[in-house]
């Protein structure tokens, strides 16, 4: 193999792990917001924690691999796909982060209601069907979905 | 970086299918340890069975659907594909043996609640995406 093939090997693994792991913290999420309880809620928030690394080592690898895949390739690095798939990158992360916080919010919540009786609550469900904190989250996994997109249809290359 | 010069719809439809289908067997595998843990959350077994059935088979059909499309574009009805494409081809239709086995096995689990059937679901789901790993593992760097 060579050397662009090892780098592609590992840039497409790190993007294996970074959908893989934004699909799986996507499916939990949708669970913790159809959960009966909120122990239960808690406890599909809390298991979005173990999915994080995942997500963490795909971002990081894709963004290393992808820039020096672009290097060994000699592609210009101010290409539009390039430039683009940067800008997704980060908007991923940023949204990603930001839709992380309300999650954690919702889960310290439904911890302690859960400690408190475990009944369902309004403020809870309040929190979990919030359109802004759950925009961060789709907006995170549309711009990841963009990325995708412009990884395999380079436009501008 | 994924591909140059290659049809773009149906190489988009089998990597998007086949990273779903990756990420959907990451939530069965979570759910399934957590749910080992805690054996009285009925809640975690059936989430790993909704799980298989509605995000983790639809993702293997779409991935399926690409591959072929793609095979058909580059390779025609009658050619012979490299040796990665083989292992990628390996991988998906008996990955479907075991998706449907794990998907069987899991329905049986939530409903009974039986730990043999969930150590299996476990088994079985580690077993797939080690299988998915090396298909991509293969695809990618273009394994002779």
């Amino acid at each position: 193999m060579t050397t662009a093939q090892w780098l592609l090997m590992f840039h497409i693994t790190g993007a294996f792990f970074l959908v893989g792991g934004s699909v799986a913290a996507g499916v939990l999420n949708v669970l913790s917001q159809r959960a009966e309880r909120p122990s239960e809620t808690a406890l599909f928030l809390r298991l979005i924690r173990t999915v994080l690394p995942v997500i963490g080592i795909g971002s990081i690898a894709t963004l290393v691999f992808g820039l020096w895949l672009v290097h060994e390739l000699d592609f210009d690095f101010w290409s539009f796909w390039i430039i683009a798939a940067i800008v997704l990158w980060l908007l991923a992360s940023a949204l990603g982060g930001a839709g992380g916080k309300h999650q954690e919010r919702a889960r310290l919540l439904a911890e302690r209601l859960a400690a408190e009786g475990d009944t369902p609550d309004d403020e809870l469900r309040a929190i979990l069907r919030d359109p802004r904190g759950n925009a961060m989250s789709w907006l995170a996994g549309l711009a990841t979905l963009l990325l995708l997109i412009d990884m395999i249809w380079k436009p501008g290359a | 970086m994924i591909a140059y010069s290659r049809p773009f719809f149906p190489l988009f439809l089998h990597v998007l299918g086949a990273m779903t289908l990756v990420g959907a067997m990451l939530a069965v595998l979570v759910l399934t340890v957590a749910a080992w843990r805690r054996p009285e959350v009925a809640a975690l077994r059936r989430a790993a069975f909704g799980t298989l059935l509605v995000l983790a088979i639809p993702a293997w059909i779409v991935m399926r659907i690409g591959a072929q499309l793609i095979y058909s574009k580059e390779f025609g009805s009658g050619g012979h594909g490299p040796g990665w494409i083989g292992i990628g081809f390996i991988v998906a239709d008996a990955g479907l043996i075991v998706l449907l086995t794990t998907s069987g096995v899991a329905f049986w689990w939530s409903r009974g609640g039986k730990p043999i059937a969930g150590r299996l679901v476990g088994g079985l789901t580690g077993l797939y995406l080690v299988m998915l790993a090396v298909a991509w593992l293969a695809m990618s760097g273009k394994w002779s």
